[in-house]
């Protein structure tokens, strides 16, 4: 086998759409139609999207090619076979949903210049491309598929149970299409700045500071027990004539749900794992991406493929369940996707051997469990006590760690449990509850510097 | 199918059931770094559970999980009250206070005290 290297930006080139100096910036947004971001909410209110996050993910480059909101053209071709018009595969719509009346009362045309706001302050431009109306219903179906049109992983019908069916089933019916251009980027807050490495310095620091030659993903959105430690350890054996050089965690951070585990607790219980020795920082790093995960299996599992390929990973691991929540895909979606294609979602082979398709090099990988015989934790393709086998079970952990009891370290590591502990104490409480999610949702994650626009 | 309540032992908790019938049933788990005892529960009960709380859920090992401490501590008093794990009815005659003490969960659960 040949050594690897790493792999090109999706779509041959990594979008940066950043201006950080001010004059340049200014002049940029001056004499624009200003237009205030707004998050996605469920009828009764409760935010489950804000698009600034796929406005940040698209203009530093991990979602590139993707430069702004989706055409008519591109929409139409993601859903029919996860294609951009130029070709290029691409998962799910990336659209600036808005109200006829909003439209209407900022008086947008095709051709104008948009000022996006977030949190009161100018955050984006964009220049419209085209404006065009969707029925969010059909886009929420076609995005995920069903049982009828993709019966090769598609088990039940998407409802309103599904957290990513809902983020586009309540979207505006209006799509403002364009590129977008980050004119005041925002700050982020601790400890979130600490994890902040956008593709371009990603692929420096994976380059010249930890010279990784192959690196494989770890997708994340958990706090880490010894069973996901496992996965990364042994997953990461794959590579080219030795095991892969370094270890990309990379958490989706985004609209949450109560029970999860906070955001601070999951990147600092990750930092954890290479702070303390479990796997050394010089061959383990923890990065995020801003995203309001959509639970869409094997769809997602594409999104990330994008996603780490951008960065400059070599590999991908994939597990069961991958990104999945409920019963509506096979367990397996993912790895079918990666293993043999799903001709229904326009994957005759799997996603890195079809043309302008992804050079991401999936590890699909079954379970790890502990298996008190071999006295480890053990990989249940290996282990043949499979009737004496202990599951790890993150909802099992999060019962413990509401009781108060610190999980063994065989099970979850001290010092992740301490960081678990660090924001439980800051939150008054170990995981997502009511307040952090108001809190969340009227701050997000960054701050904004004030920023006056010349008028025109 | 049945289902499963894990009650998590901790030292406290293990002297409390130590010399009584219970104490033959502790299961060890994970090399032995954890103590626990295990309550079964038939598809009906665990389906009201899962009605009261609107968090619960069942693992892929068949466990509910998502419960809130104060079922779990509830399950655990009855264990030990009854000397007994056949104590799920007990449980779910509790369930309206059981559900009072849960809202305030929401709110504060105070941090272990740990360096
Ligand atoms: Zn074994």
């Amino acid at each position: 086998m040949a050594k690897l290297n790493i792999p090109p930006p999706h779509g041959g080139e990594l979008v940066y759409r950043v201006i950080g100096k001010k004059d340049y910036a200014e002049s940029m947004a001056a004499g624009a139609i200003e237009f205030d971001l707004k998050p996605t909410t469920l009828p009764d209110g409760t935010p489950i999207r804000h698009v600034y996050r796929e406005i940040m993910s698209v203009c530093y480059g991990f979602f590139s090619p993707v430069e702004g909101s989706m055409t008519s053209t591109d929409l139409e071709g993601v859903l029919k076979e996860r294609r951009l018009e130029s070709g290029w595969v691409f998962p799910y719509p990336i659209l600036l949903d808005a109200s006829e009346e909003d439209i209407k009362a900022a008086d947008i045309k095709e051709g104008d210049r948009l000022l996006l706001k977030l949190k009161g302050e100018p955050f984006a431009v964009m220049d419209v491309e085209e404006i065009y109306k969707i029925n969010p219903e059909e886009v929420a179906v076609r995005t995920f598929g069903t049982p009828e049109d993709n019966p090769e992983v598609v088990r039940e019908p998407f409802n309103e149970k599904h957290p990513g069916y809902m983020i586009y089933k309540m979207m505006n019916d209006h799509v403002i299409a364009g590129k977008w251009t980050i004119v005041n980027p925002p700050k982020f807050r601790e400890p979130y700045d600490r994890f902040w490495l956008p593709p371009a310095e990603c692929r420096t620091v994976i380059k010249y500071v930890k010279k990784w030659r192959t690196c494989i993903a770890h997708q994340t959105r958990n706090v880490p027990h010894t069973g996901h430690e496992a996965l990364m350890k042994n997953a990461a054996y794959t590579g080219d004539i030795e095991p892969c050089h370094g270890i990309l965690v990379n958490a989706i951070i985004g609209a949450k749900r109560r029970g999860d585990y906070p955001n601070e607790a999951i990147l600092e219980g990750h930092e954890a794992v290479n702070k303390y020795g479990y796997i050394k920082p010089s061959r383990h790093m923890v990065t995020f991406t801003l995203w309001d995960m959509r639970y869409g299996n094997p769809i997602e599992s594409l999104l990330h493929g994008v996603i780490r390929q951008n960065m400059g990973c070599t590999h991908h691991m994939f597990g069961r369940d991958h990104a999945a929540v409920g019963e509506y895909y096979d367990k397996y979606a993912t790895q079918i996707l990666w293993s043999e294609g799903i001709p229904s979602f326009g994957f005759e082979a799997p996603p890195n051997e079809v043309e302008k398709g992804l050079k991401i090099i999936p590890q699909n990988m079954a379970e790890f469990w502990y298996c008190p015989v071999c006295g480890e934790i053990a990989y249940s393709e290996s282990c043949g006590h499979v009737d004496k086998k202990q599951k790890f079970s993150g909802s099992f952990l999060r019962g413990m760690v509401a009781e108060g009891v610190m999980p063994p370290k065989v099970v979850m590591r001290p010092e992740v449990y301490k960081a678990i502990v660090k924001w439980w104490k800051v939150f008054n409480y170990p995981f997502v509850n009511k307040k952090y999610l108001e809190n969340l949702n009227a701050n997000l994650e960054v701050d904004l510097a004030p920023m006056e626009i010349p008028k025109a | 199918m049945v289902h499963y309540i894990g009650v998590i032992l901790d030292e406290s908790r293990y002297e409390q059931i130590k010399g009584t019938p219970i104490e033959e049933k502790v299961q060890s788990i994970f090399g032995g770094t954890l103590k626990m005892l295990v309550v079964e529960v038939p598809e009906d009960k665990s389906e009201q559970i899962l009605k009261a709380f609107d968090r619960a859920r069942i693992d892929s090992r068949g466990f509910i999980e998502d419960v809130p401490v104060a079922f779990r501590r509830a399950v655990f008093e009855e264990i030990v009250k009854n000397k007994s794990l056949d104590i799920i009815d007990k449980v779910l005659e509790r369930l309206p206070e059981i559900q009072e003490l849960a809202k305030k969960e929401d709110e504060y659960i105070p941090p272990p005290e740990i360096e």
